[in-house]
C-alpha cells in the first residue's frame, strides 16, 4: 500500500504541473492566435471605453431601477440585483411556487390565516393571482393571523411585482399594450444565468413602438434595426433566433 | 416540441452514431495492447511518465491490487485537492481574491471532484481561485475520467478475457490521459473558444453600461475547464450557473457540441468493449440499450418543457412560433429555447456529468422527472466514461441470471458461467446505491437541518432533497438548486454519499471481474442464451427499468408525479 501511495503522489504532482498549468496555458496561447477577441470575453468598447460584452446582458434602468423607455429591455434577471455578472444565477423557483406563478386558485392559494383555500383572498381587480406584500415590500406566501399588509390608496393589496402575472401587467403598461394582449413568455421569466444577452423577436417587436416614440424615430426604422440585430438559428436549425439587446441599443444610440 | 427540436435531436443522434463508431475503433486499437495509432507521438510521452514514476506498465495486476491502486490514488488526490482549496487564499493565481474554503466545504468539494460528481456547494466566480480551478479542480476532472475508463478496462478484461489478471492501473491511467482525454480536450477547448467561451487569466474587468451603471465582467481559464467537465462526464463548471452562462456556452451550436462531448465517449467505450472481447455485436447490443433509454427520458422532458407551465396566465404566450420560442422559459436561456435546453440538460442526466444549461428546479414536474429517471436508472444511458459500461455489464449479469432462472439453465455471459459468488456481488452492487439514497434521503426529511434548507414548499421540496441524494450517490452532481446545500448537515451527508457511491461500485465491479478472470470459457451451443440479439436487448431494458425504476417509485409518486396531478 505504501508503494501505491507514493506512486500516486508522484503521478499526481506531475499531472498537476502538466494538466493544471501547462494545458490551460497552451489553450490560451493557441486561442490568442486568431481567437483573442472571444477568449477575452467578446468585449465591446465605445469611444475607447469598455461598455460591456456582446455575450452578457446588462440592465437598462435608471438609478431607481425603473426601465428606461428609450432602450430595449432585457429579460428579468436573478443575477444579484439584476445582470450582476459577478453573481450569475437563476431564481430556482419551482413551477407551482407562488413567488413565480402567483396564487393560482385550487393549486397554491391560502386563506388569510395561511390555511389552504379554494380562492385567492388577496386578488385585486387587475391581478387575480396577486401575492400580497408586507409593509416592507417582502412577499407574503404563508400568512398568519396578525400579519400586516401593504395596501394601495383604494384599499386593494399591493402585489409582489416579481410574479409572472405582475410582470405581464407591467410589460403591457410599459409598452402601451391592451390589458389582454399576449405577452411573449421570455419577457416575463428570468433566464438560467441571469445574464441572458438575448430576447425573442416577438419581445423586441412588442417593444419597438415604445422605443421609437421615446427616441422620436419612425417605428419602421426601429423595426428594421431589430431585424438587422436578430441572429437566426445557427446553421439554420441549432438553437433559437434571438435579438442581442446590447448591440441593438448601441446601434440606436449611434442613430440618435 | 417544434420541428427544430426534432432536428436538433436528429443531429445529435447522427453525430453520435458516426463519432462513437470512429472513436470506438480508435479506443479498441489503443487499448488492445501492442501497436496503436499515434504511437510516434504518444509513446515517448508515456515512456517519460513511466520513467519518472518508476512504473512497469507490463506488470499486470490481480483485481485486488488494481482496486487498492485505485483507492490509493483516490485518497492521495482527495487530500491534495483538500489542501489546495483550503489554502487557496494564500496561494498565487488568485486575481479574484477568493478566500480559502472552510474545512467542510473543502472536503465536500474535494470529494465531489475526485469522484467525478462535481456537486458544487460553492459558486465559482467568487469562491474558487483561478489556481484552484486549474491545478486543483481541472486535474481532478481529468483523473476522475481516466480512472473511470481504467476501471472499465480492467472489468472488461476480467469478464471477457482469459488471463487471471486484469491489467495495470497506472498504465491504463496514463494511456487514457495521453491518448484520449488530453488531445480531445485541446481540440474541444479551441472549438468552444471559437464560439465565444472565454480563456484568459485576468480577473474582473469593470465596464460602464449604456445606462450608466457598472458591470464587473468575469474572466478566467473557462474553456479549458468546460471541455473536460463535459468530455470527462464530470459536470463541474467554472461559473456558478454552469452551462447556462454565456461565457461557457455561448451559442446554439456550442450547446449541442457540449452535449456531444458528454455522450459520444461513453457510447464509444461500449463499442470498444465489443471489439476488445472480439464480439462487436455484443458492444452494439449494449449501445442499443443505452440509446433507447437516452432517447426515452430526454424526449419526455423535451415535450414537457416545450409544452410550457400551465399555471402561468393564458395571456402569456408559451406556444412556439417563428418569433417566439415559447415553452417553459423560466430558468432557460433565449438562445437555447425549451427544446435545446431540455435536450442538453436532460440528455446529460443519463451520464455522470449532470451538466445543465438551464435551472432544473424550475422545470415542469414531468420535465424534471425525465432528469430524475435518467439518474435513477443507474446512469447507463449512456453513463459516465467507463462507469456507464461497467454498470450496464453488472445489469447484464443480473439479466442473464434472471433469464437463466426462467429457463432453468446455469446462466452464462460471454461463455463464462455465472454462479453464486458472482451473483452475491452483483446483488450487492445493485442494492448499494438505492440503500444510500433512500436512507440518507429519508433521514433528511425528518430532521430539522434537513428540512430547513428546502426552498420550494410541498412536493417540489421532496423532489429537491431526494434528487440531491440520487444525484451525488450516482456521481451526477446536478441539482434542484433551490436546496441550500452548503450547510454542515448536507455537506457531510452528501460527501459520504458520493464517496460511497463512487468507490463501493468500483470495488464490487472489480471483484466481480476478478472472480470471473481466468474462468473457463464454454463453447457456444444451440442452448446458449444469445446476449447480443434483440431479445436480450429488450430483456436487459426490462431488468434495468424494473430494478432501477421500481425501487424509487414511491419517491417519484410523492414528488414529481404528485406535483403534476395536484398542480
Amino acid at each position: 500500500m505504501r508503494r501505491y501511495l507514493s506512486t500516486s503522489l508522484v503521478m499526481l504532482l506531475g499531472l498537476t504541473v502538466v494538466l493544471g498549468l501547462g494545458y490551460p496555458a497552451l489553450v490560451a496561447g493557441l486561442a490568442a492566435l486568431g481567437l483573442g477577441h472571444q477568449a477575452d470575453g467578446s468585449l465591446v468598447y465605445r469611444d475607447g471605453k469598455l461598455v460591456g460584452s456582446q455575450l452578457l446582458g446588462q440592465s437598462f434602468t435608471d438609478s431607481n431601477g425603473n426601465p428606461l423607455p428609450r432602450y430595449f429591455q432585457p429579460r428579468p434577471s436573478a443575477a444579484g440585483s439584476g445582470y450582476d455578472a459577478s453573481s450569475s444565477g437563476a431564481t430556482n423557483l419551482g413551477p407551482s411556487n407562488a413567488l413565480l406563478v402567483g396564487f393560482v386558485p385550487g393549486v397554491n392559494t391560502v386563506g388569510l390565516d395561511g390555511s389552504p383555500s379554494k380562492t385567492n383572498p388577496f386578488a385585486t381587480p387587475a391581478d387575480p393571482a396577486c401575492v400580497p406584500t408586507d409593509p416592507k415590500g417582502n412577499p407574503v406566501t404563508s400568512p398568519s393571523r396578525g400579519q400586516k399588509y401593504a395596501k394601495n390608496p383604494d384599499g386593494s393589496y399591493v402585489c409582489d411585482p416579481n410574479t409572472v402575472p405582475e410582470r405581464a401587467i407591467a410589460y403591457r403598461q410599459l409598452n402601451g399594450l391592451a390589458p389582454t394582449a399576449p405577452v411573449p413568455v421570455d419577457a416575463v421569466t428570468a433566464s438560467g444565468s441571469g445574464l441572458d444577452p438575448g430576447i425573442s423577436v416577438a419581445n423586441a417587436l412588442d417593444q419597438a413602438p415604445r422605443v421609437a416614440q421615446a427616441r422620436h424615430l419612425p417605428t419602421d426604422q426601429v423595426v428594421a434595426l431589430v431585424h438587422r440585430y436578430t441572429a437566426g438559428r445557427q446553421w439554420g436549425f441549432l438553437g433559437e433566433p434571438t435579438v442581442n439587446v446590447l448591440e441593438l441599443n448601441l446601434a440606436l444610440d449611434r442613430l440618435s | 416540441m417544434s420541428g427544430w427540436g426534432w432536428g436538433q435531436l436528429a443531429f445529435v443522434g447522427a453525430v453520435t452514431v458516426v463519432g462513437a463508431s470512429l472513436l470506438g475503433k480508435y479506443l479498441a486499437a489503443t487499448f488492445r495492447g501492442g501497436k496503436a495509432p499515434g504511437d510516434r507521438v504518444f509513446l515517448p510521452i508515456e515512456r517519460a511518465v513511466y520513467r519518472v514514476t518508476r512504473i512497469d506498465p507490463d506488470s499486470s495486476q490481480r483485481w485486488s491490487s488494481y482496486a487498492l491502486a485505485v483507492l490509493a490514488f483516490g485518497l492521495v488526490s482527495t487530500l491534495f485537492l483538500y489542501l489546495v482549496l483550503r489554502f487557496q487564499g494564500h496561494l498565487p493565481g488568485n486575481p479574484t481574491h477568493a478566500p480559502g474554503m472552510s474545512p467542510l466545504l473543502s472536503f465536500d468539494t474535494a470529494a465531489s471532484f475526485i469522484t467525478g460528481t462535481n456537486w458544487q456547494a460553492y459558486s465559482g466566480e467568487t469562491q474558487a481561485s483561478y489556481l484552484a480551478q486549474m491545478a486543483g479542480l481541472v486535474v481532478a476532472q481529468f483523473t476522475a475520467a481516466a480512472v473511470g475508463l481504467a476501471v472499465a478496462l480492467a472489468i472488461v478484461r476480467g469478464i471477457g478475457g482469459s488471463a487471471r489478471t486484469v491489467g495495470n492501473f497506472w498504465a491504463d491511467l496514463t494511456h487514457g490521459l495521453v491518448r484520449v482525454f488530453v488531445p480531445l480536450s485541446i481540440i474541444g477547448a479551441l472549438v468552444l473558444v471559437g464560439q465565444g467561451a472565454v480563456q484568459n487569466f485576468h480577473g474582473f474587468s469593470t465596464a460602464t453600461t449604456l445606462a450608466g451603471g457598472t458591470q464587473h465582467i468575469p474572466g478566467g481559464p473557462v474553456a479549458s475547464m468546460e471541455v473536460i467537465k463535459l468530455l470527462g462526464t464530470n459536470g463541474g463548471s467554472f461559473y456558478g450557473v454552469g452551462g447556462a452562462h454565456p461565457f461557457e456556452n455561448p451559442t446554439g451550436f456550442a450547446n449541442m457540441f457540449d452535449l456531444l462531448l458528454v455522450i459520444v465517449l461513453p457510447f464509444a467505450i461500449a463499442l470498444m468493449f465489443g471489439r476488445l472481447i472480439g464480439r462487436p455485436r455484443q458492444g452494439r447490443a449494449i449501445v442499443a440499450v443505452m440509446a433507447i433509454l437516452f432517447v426515452g427520458h430526454t424526449l419526455v422532458s423535451m415535450q414537457a418543457e416545450a409544452h410550457g407551465n400551465h399555471l402561468l396566465p393564458a395571456s402569456v404566450s408559451q406556444v412556439a412560433s417563428a418569433q417566439n420560442p415559447g415553452g417553459n422559459m423560466e430558468g432557460k436561456e433565449t438562445r437555447f429555447g425549451p427544446d435545446g435546453s431540455a435536450l442538453m440538460t436532460v440528455g446529460t442526466m443519463g451520464t455522470t456529468a449532470g451538466a445543465t444549461d438551464s435551472a432544473l428546479d424550475s422545470y415542469t414536474p414531468v420535465g424534471g422527472a425525465g432528469a430524475f429517471v435518467g439518474i435513477i436508472l443507474g446512469e447507463v444511458s449512456p453513463g459516465g466514461d467507463g462507469g456507464g459500461l461497467y454498470s450496464i455489464l453488472v445489469f447484464a449479469l443480473l439479466a442473464v441470471f434472471v433469464a437463466g432462472l426462467m429457463v432453468g439453465r446455469t446462466p452464462e455471459f460471454l461463455g463464462k458461467k455465472i454462479r453464486a459468488p458472482q451473483m452475491k456481488l452483483v446483488v450487492a452492487y445493485v442494492l448499494a446505491i438505492p440503500i444510500i439514497i433512500l436512507v440518507f434521503g429519508s433521514i433528511s426529511l425528518v430532521v430539522a437541518p434537513g428540512t430547513r434548507a428546502i426552498l420550494n414548499p410541498g412536493m417540489h421540496g421532496l423532489s429537491e432533497v431526494t434528487y440531491a441524494f440520487a444525484s451525488v450517490t450516482l456521481n451526477n452532481g446536478s441539482a434542484f438548486a433551490g436546496l441550500s446545500a452548503n450547510a454542515p448537515y448536507y455537506n457531510t451527508l452528501l460527501t459520504l454519499a458520493m464517496l460511497a457511491g463512487r468507490f463501493v461500485p468500483i470495488v464490487l465491479g472489480l471483484a466481480i471481474a476478478g472472480s470471473l478472470a481466468g474462468a473457463r470459457v464454454h463453447a457456444r451451443t444451440r442452448a446458449t442464451l444469445d446476449t447480443s440479439g434483440p431479445t436480450f436487448v429488450v430483456f436487459l431494458l426490462g431488468v434495468i427499468v424494473v430494478v432501477g425504476g421500481l425501487i424509487y417509485l414511491p419517491m417519484l409518486i410523492l414528488g414529481p408525479i404528485g406535483e403534476r396531478i395536484v398542480g
